[in-house]
């Protein structure tokens, strides 16, 4: 490809959510797509090439909206594209894609679009579900009224797509910008006396700019004005004038556009009604208080078992696959015992622990594209809307929420649903709190030494079910405060259009999926690999032989008749050395140093190593814990040596030497402790990559001081008893 | 007083009256095609009594009663 870069053609697809822009956008560009985060904001950018032809064009997928108003700089990321502002040149070409089974509603749009002046191609999609609906359409009739060529395409099935292709290349050689809406002669007056402001101001807006400058209610574009407050007061008479006129301010661009589109769709669409009666007929159960709520229980139990459950035996593979991986590569690198432990126990166990979450988040935007494309997503957010609204949550946090149960990493990049900035970053700040599988063998291994000995079988279980909502329990009052306090951006309005149902295009499902598991592996996957880099260079460093030695020279004093020869004394012995080491460690003698700030939780260096060791990963607390112990770090969360060697552990030193170190408030403190810390580097990195690492910092600080201060909180109170 | 949509529990056919506010909220509301003059009606109410959906002109849209309030409406019978 020799093509200049600055010659090349710019094409912005537009057009109203659930319209099937996005699947027209694959068909037009295939698999050649980019997709990056427009600056500052957490609205994805997504560009493709289309050849046509000899023609190479570059084409934007702009976010799906109803109306170019800009009141957030969410919002405004349609309107800077359009108008040039967003740091590359306007399109030369809008196509506008639009639902042929709602087309009033759709022409909004495209009536305000108009006002930019470009060159202009509507795609009348979805032809086909109107055809069946008998909606007959005279799109020459609207192509004559409007100017521009209008398409009828049906790009699930790739009907109409060469014509549209056509007519792109036409609209290229004859540009046609769209008819433009009549304003009565108020508007005009209007207009300009915003103008005269900005002028007086000394700068300029584009007339589209003004005009959203003057309709839109806290438009912001009057931040990029020198004088806000004047500008404000101008504004504010221009919008009161519209009241002469029988308009309210609010409404009154939408009344005189769909005014306009009243005329223009005049002998345009006739018959029509039957797909709104099976989406009622359909609705009637799935909104039913009673059934609704059953099959999206259902629905949910459904989601929730394919990433417990089914991407089990994917995530084993993976495991044995790092696993064998570990033991062919560990020989070829005998002599150099350093670059063996780095290559193993950093790099490849890094990499296996990125690897390790792709089977959850593939699964999981398979099912969450499915309930997407469905329409059913937007009838679950309709049902749980009341039970997440009081906390700055909405509908839509329901399935980022329960799919941190399984894994908070799927669970916060499908956050990417939730349209409201505000109510998304709550959700993803919320997410992390969920009991995710990861704190499972905590819960099993402690319940199991511990609780169940003492009090049998029932509360064991019980308490393994209590864990799991000690997170719910402190996330929603968090999301609350959070709101009322420290997120200072406007909550959108939850206004959600129930779209028809439809099959969902496995191709879509597909291509999503593929996206967001290479996206994880890009750019949240290096950020995990270094961590466990690091991590294992603190658990390794410094490494005197002098230790092994000591260690030896003990071992042989204690037991002055084992054979050193014998297998299993040699690997008894290794495990010894291991746990020597890993407490002289850096990240062993920080934890000695800092097991004073974990005391008042009744935890001891070992148990202060363990939880430090566990801030990259959660899991590795068990394999950790058989090192510490001088088991090796091949045990699980069901190992009854584990279990029975902390049970005799005593505390050698301090006011509390020579008792048990693990008593039931230090099990019940060390649980909460997981239920509640932040102990997921992965986490924080997806975390980082949605939102920002300011926010991840944050989340971080909060999640591990409130889990410290509910440690303490347990382990106090609980001793009293 | 007059009647908004937010107070309506029912499937009755309805008329807007007219769209309350200059805010953003009732500019959204009015693109989605909330215009007076409109028929609309409460096709379905969230199990815990909130949101609201509502039926018009061939499309369904689901809106929280303190949105609905900045609709004004008259009941048709």
């Amino acid at each position: 490809m020799s093509g200049v870069v600055s010659a090349s053609v710019r094409v912005a697809l537009l057009g109203n959510p659930n319209t099937g822009k996005s699947t027209l956008f694959n068909r037009l560009t295939g698999l050649r797509q980019h997709i990056a985060n427009y600056p500052g904001i957490t609205v994805e950018r997504k560009t493709g090439v289309m050849i046509v032809g000899a023609e190479r064009l570059d084409v934007m997928d702009l976010p799906g909206t109803y109306s170019l108003a800009a009141s957030s700089p969410d919002e405004r990321v349609v309107m800077d594209a359009l108008a040039g502002r967003a740091g590359d040149p306007a399109p030369d070409l809008i196509v506008c894609v639009v639902d042929a089974t709602n087309l009033k509603r759709n022409l909004f749009l495209v009536s305000q679009c108009a006002e930019l002046g470009l060159p202009m191609v509507v795609a009348l999609n979805q032809w086909d579900a109107a055809t069946r609906g008998g909606v007959q359409i005279d799109h020459a009739l609207l192509s004559q009224r409007l100017g521009v060529p209008v398409i009828p395409t049906v790009a699930r099935s790739g009907g109409g797509i060469e014509n549209l292709k056509a007519a792109i290349l036409e609209a290229r050689q004859h540009p046609q910008p769209a008819t433009r809406i009549p304003w009565p002669e108020f508007i005009h007056h209007a207009r300009e006396r915003v103008r005269g402001e900005i002028e007086r101001q000394g700068t300029s807006l584009s007339d589209p700019e003004i005009l959203r400058l003057l309709f839109d209610a806290d438009s912001t574009y009057a931040k990029l004005l020198p004088d806000p407050t004047a500008a404000g007061k101008v504004l504010r008479e221009a919008r009161e004038s519209f009241r002469h006129h029988g308009l309210n301010p609010g409404p009154a661009e939408a009344v005189l556009h769909y005014r306009r589109i009243d005329g223009l769709l005049e002998g345009v669409v006739s018959g029509g009604g039957s797909t709104a009666r099976t989406r009622d007929s359909v609705d009637a159960i799935l909104l039913h208080r009673v059934w609704g709520t059953l099959t999206f229980l259902g629905v949910m139990y459904v989601v929730f078992q394919s990433l417990y459950a089914w991407a089990g035996p994917l995530m084993d593979l993976i495991e044995m696959g790092t696993a064998w991986l570990q033991e062919t590569v560990a020989p070829l690198l005998a002599d150099t015992p350093m670059l063996q432990s780095l290559v193993t126990d950093g790099i490849i166990a890094g990499v296996g622990g990125v690897v390790i979450f792709l089977p959850q988040i593939l699964i999981l935007f398979f099912c969450l594209a499915l309930l997407e494309d469905s329409g059913y997503l937007a009838r679950a957010a309709f049902l749980m809307d009341k039970l997440f609204g009081w906390c700055g949550l909405n509908g839509k946090s329901f399935v980022p929420l329960i799919s941190g149960y399984a894994c908070a990493i799927p669970g916060v990049m499908a956050a990417r649903t939730l349209e409201d900035p505000k109510a998304r970053i709550t959700t993803i700040l919320m997410t992390p709190f969920m009991s995710c599988s990861a704190r499972l063998p905590v819960y099993v291994l402690l319940i199991g030494a511990f609780i169940e000995p003492a009090y049998g079988p029932v509360a064991a279980g019980w308490t393994l079910f209590l864990m799991h909502f000690v997170g719910a329990f402190v996330a929603l009052p968090f999301a609350w405060i959070l709101n009322r306090c420290f997120l200072r951006i406007r909550a959108q309005p939850f206004i959600l259009e129930m779209p028809d149902y439809r099959v969902p295009a496995l191709r879509n499902v597909l291509i999503r999926m593929w996206e967001r598991g290479r996206e994880f592996v890009i750019r949240a996957g290096t950020v995990i690999l270094a961590f466990s880099v690091i991590i294992w260079a603190l658990l390794y460093f410094p490494r005197p032989e002098s230790v092994a030695e000591n260690v030896r020279a003990a071992f042989v004093a204690e037991n002055p008749t084992a054979a050193l020869d014998d297998p299993a004394v040699a690997l008894q012995l290794d495990h010894r050395i291991e746990g020597a080491y890993i407490g002289q460690s850096y990240l062993g003698r920080f934890g000695k140093a800092v097991q004073p700030v974990f005391d008042p939780a009744g935890f001891d260096w070992k148990i202060t190593v363990g939880v430090l060791s566990s801030f990259p990963a959660r899991e590795v607390i068990i394999a950790t814990m058989g090192i510490i112990y001088n088991l090796g770090a091949d045990v699980d969360e069901g190992s009854e040596d584990l279990r029975s060697i902390l049970a005799r552990e005593k505390w050698q030193s301090g006011p509390r030497a020579g008792r048990p170190v693990y008593t039931i408030p230090v099990v019940l403190a060390l649980m909460v402790f997981f239920a509640l810390c932040m102990q997921c580097g992965a986490t924080l990195a997806v975390v980082a990559r949605e939102l920002s690492w300011r926010w991840a910092a944050g989340l971080f600080v909060v999640m591990t001081a409130t889990a410290w201060l509910a440690a303490v909180l347990v382990y106090q109170v609980g001793s009293l008893f | 007083m007059q009647k908004t949509l937010g107070q309506i529990r029912h499937a009755a056919p309805l008329e807007i009256v007219a769209v309350l506010g200059d805010c953003v909220r009732a500019g959204r509301l009015a693109a989605l095609g909330f215009l007076p003059g409109g028929r609309i009606r409460v096709s379905h109410v969230a199990p815990l009594g909130d949101p609201i959906s509502v039926s018009f002109g061939g499309q369904e849209i689901s809106v929280r009663r303190s949105e609905a309030n900045l609709i004004a409406i008259r009941e048709l019978d």
